[in-house]
């Protein structure tokens, strides 16, 4: 059932991959989220890959994992007709998500100022890549060039050899999110004063955020980070942060610390020490006090012992698989993780015991696909992805037929026109 | 028009380290008065964590926390105290919002979790986040969000090739996605009550809030059982596509990230490179996409020479997608983010003036904004506990002489 928390609430999607989780989450919140795309459809419909290897506009799997409980229309925002549509639209809706080149709804008459007096009420979100206002507002930015520009990028893959994004571009979810964030942050006020208002996502801030707060390193300390494979790199020392083991790897900080890093501490030792893999040393050192290299300085001692543990944890963990090592770990309360692939994270028992997953029938598939559920447990109003992502200008008689009261005649005449 | 959105939202915050104070964070920057509680007996990690001014550790001398916590306010109650719990109970009335990040137990033990909340105030509103979720096996399971970012799949798309081993994003990377899905919760949760009366219990698993992150690769191994992996910084929609190496500065490295979707950007590329004599091998995005190491050897060739900032200029006025590889150091100095009016100075109490990152957004009619620095440990204790509770001073230092206010 779709969800109540946004019911009777409407956002006008027009934004690509720099904004689709924005209209995505809206959605599993139980907002209508009506996509509008232009004839050829969205170009996030062309992301590979593709369920099956089949390239075609309904099977991008980002497209259907992040366009899932949305409706579409088609509009052609490059003719009058459609563009007055859009406007149409506008006057019964609540939010607009657009992620154009900055300048480019306004040179077509469709900028904030126009929409709202059209609609008062409307909240404007703009995601934009380098924002509205620098050089950078006219930059062309695909994903990998945003990651670069915000920080990240620098800091993750081996000395030596070039920086690296990840395999699944995260720079635009982070922006979708943000904007979703945004215009809730808007919507509050518009509810209570009934005035809406433009708002604007930088996408490259986005990317900074997700540091860590590192930023501040060269200001407070002096230095910046630099990437170190698979070590988590701190200023003065560099400590392991994954292990391999028998099918995988396995990621774990091995820190002590008051509370719980104590515990995961000494009971990954005496756990060692029952297979024979601990060393002397070990058995009676103050974890508590023992956090080098991330919240104190490695002395020489320090980074024998930083050293033998990690040698020592290393071919500890080769003699089992990641199953195994996280099964103990969870009750022993030792931290650790697996580095899970898309199969461990299927067959999680934690997932699992919380239905996570929610499986949607896609009937033009002919088939099920499963999604990741609610990315947050509601009591009263319960949310989650509810309806498959849609086909093209699947519901543009849904919408301006019903919604906006056009006759069949009108609505040929706009088709013909290439308008719709 | 109000000065800030949340003008009027009141916010009690027992939320510690990431996830739940970036959350109320959102708040407070944007108006709302956040209270936060705390205590010396456990205090917030991040507290106790770098940076540090002048690089020496302090209860109130890291940079870490006050990013996280600007425009709040704090006190210190001894919740395992009956009589903090009495003060709690107190502020309720005041309060819109409840947020905590504790392994689930804790609030729990001091009945101080939502069905003991709701008891006093029905309509209250209020978020846990955790790692992995407030039910199911390993909801006791503590762990931070360099872990969760392995459990939830980031550390196996992040490496060279495939089958190499991981080379994971930097940090806590899960506690920068959770936030944001959290705070929608949060936000939609406070609309929904003003419209209806209801109050409700938000519960963020911050490893399923991070799967949405990898969604896609989700929905295909669940409908064909291919595993997404590592594979550098190859990409099935453009070539080139990568970071290339460009002239170092000094002894710091130097690298640009580029990349071309179709023909017409790859000429535009060569172009700005005095079109050399780009072998034929590469003038179709399928030949390109064929080749790609010999690819990135020609590209990293064409590039090495130049200094990368005037490259990007160069490539963006000629259409191509760049921008240098930037390091920490870098953002401070980076011209986009300071037109957008990314960073605020901030004078903190106890660490003086520094920078900090500002928000990611701008409500145009309602800007937000860090409105205060981090508060020190307990710096409210008097305003809020006087002020608010009507406490005088000698109950006050009576409550501080027994480690309840502490």
């Amino acid at each position: 059932m779709t969800s109540e928390l946004l019911s009777g609430f409407r956002m006008l999607d027009l934004a690509d991959e720099k904004g689709a989780l924005c209209g995505k989450m809206f959605a599993d919140m139980g907002a209508d989220v009506i996509k509008v795309e232009p004839r050829g459809g969205c170009s996030t419909r062309r992301i590979p890959p593709f369920l099956d290897d089949l390239p075609n506009e309904d099977r991008s799997l980002y497209f259907l994992a992040y366009a899932a409980g949305k409706r579409s229309v088609t509009l052609n925002l490059g003719s009058p007709d459609g563009r007055a549509l859009l406007a149409d639209l506008v006057r019964k809706s609540d939010f607009l998500v657009e992620s154009f080149p900055p300048g480019y709804m306004g040179s077509i008459g469709l900028g904030y100022d126009h929409l709202a007096e059209i609609n008062p009420r409307l909240i404007y979100t703009s995601v934009m890549p380098f924002g509205d206002k620098g050089p950078g507002s006219a930059y062309k930015a695909y994903d990998i060039v945003t990651w670069a520009s915000g920080g990240p990028m620098f800091m993750m893959g081996e000395q030596g050899k070039p920086p690296l994004e990840m395999s699944l571009p995260q720079a635009g979810l982070h922006a979708g999110a943000e904007a979703a964030v945004a215009s809730l942050m808007a919507h509050y006020p518009r509810e209570i004063e009934g005035v809406g208002q433009r708002v604007v996502v930088d996408m490259q801030a986005c990317v900074v955020w997700t540091l860590m707060n590192e930023q501040a390193m060269p200001i407070m300390h002096g230095d910046h980070i630099r990437r170190d494979g698979m070590y988590h790199a701190a200023i003065g020392a560099r400590r392991k942060l994954v292990y391999a083991c028998k099918d995988g790897y396995i990621s774990t900080l091995l820190i002590g610390g008051r509370g719980v890093g104590v515990i995961s501490m000494k009971g990954l030792v005496a756990w060692m020490a029952e297979k024979g893999f601990a060393a002397e040393w070990m058995a009676n050192k103050d974890w508590t006090a023992w956090v080098p290299g991330i919240l104190m300085k490695a002395t020489e001692e320090y980074f024998r012992e930083i050293v033998d543990l990690e040698e020592r944890v290393q071919r500890f963990f080769a003699t089992m698989t990641k199953r195994e090592i996280y099964t103990e770990a969870l009750s022993r309360r030792i931290l650790l993780a697996p580095v899970a692939t898309a199969a461990d994270i299927a067959a999680d028992d934690q997932l699992k015991a919380r239905d996570y997953f929610v499986r949607i029938d896609h009937e033009t598939l002919n088939r099920a696909l499963t999604l990741p559920g609610a990315f947050a447990k509601l009591s009263a109003t319960p949310i989650g992805p509810v309806r498959r992502a849609p086909r093209l200008g699947e519901h543009n008689h849904e919408v301006f037929h019903e919604l906006l009261g056009i006759d069949g005649a009108r609505l040929g005449a706009l088709r013909a026109a290439g308008a719709i | 028009m109000r000065r800030y959105a949340l003008e009027g939202v009141h916010v009690l915050d027992f939320a510690w380290v990431g996830v739940g104070p970036i959350t109320t964070k959102y708040l407070a920057d944007n108006g709302a008065d956040v209270i936060r509680v705390e205590s010396l007996a456990r205090p917030d990690v991040l507290r106790l964590a770098p940076p540090w001014k002048d690089a020496q550790p302090g209860i109130n001398s890291s940079q870490f926390f006050a990013s996280y916590n600007t425009s709040k306010k704090a006190i210190t109650l001894d919740l395992g105290k009956p009589r903090a719990r009495e003060l709690v109970l107190k502020l309720l009335p005041w309060a819109d919002v409840v947020a905590e990040s504790f392994t689930p137990k804790a609030l729990r033990k001091w009945e101080l979790d939502y069905d003991h909340l709701r008891a006093h105030k029905p309509d209250i509103v209020m978020l846990s986040t955790c790692m992995q979720g407030q039910t199911g096996p390993n909801a006791m399971y503590p762990g931070y969000g360099q872990l969760m970012a392995a459990l939830s799949g980031f550390y196996h798309i992040s490496g060279y090739s495939p089958g190499a081993p991981p080379c994971p994003p930097y940090g806590a990377y899960s506690d920068f996605i959770a936030p944001r899905f959290a705070a929608c919760a949060l936000l939609a949760a406070l609309d929904y009550r003003r419209r209806t009366g209801r109050g409700q219990y938000i519960d963020v698993s911050q490893y399923e809030a991070a799967l949405h992150n990898i969604a896609p690769a989700l929905v295909d191994y669940f409908a064909s059982g291919r595993v997404l992996g590592p594979r550098g910084n190859r990409s099935e929609r453009y070539a080139p596509h990568g970071a290339y190496r460009c002239a170092d500065q000094g002894s710091e490295e130097r690298w640009i990230a580029l990349a071309i979707a179709n023909d017409d950007e790859w000429l535009a590329m060569l172009s700005v490179f005095g079109n050399p004599p780009a072998d034929g091998r590469f003038a179709t995005m399928a030949m390109r996409i064929e080749d790609r190491t010999a690819l990135d050897e020609f590209v990293g060739g064409l590039v090495r020479g130049f200094e990368a900032r005037s490259l990007t200029a160069a490539l963006q006025a000629a259409g191509v997608s760049a921008y240098p590889v930037q390091n920490c150091l870098d953002l401070h100095h980076d011209e986009n983010l300071e037109a957008f009016g990314f960073w605020h100075w901030l004078d903190h109490k106890a660490m003086g003036s520094s920078p900090y990152e500002g928000l990611q957004h701008r409500l145009t009619g309602t800007p937000g904004e860090l409105r205060s620095p981090a508060p020190t440990l307990g710096e409210h204790n008097d305003e809020i506990l006087g002020g608010m509770l009507g406490l005088d001073a000698a109950e006050i230092a009576q409550l501080k002489e027994e480690q309840v206010v502490f």
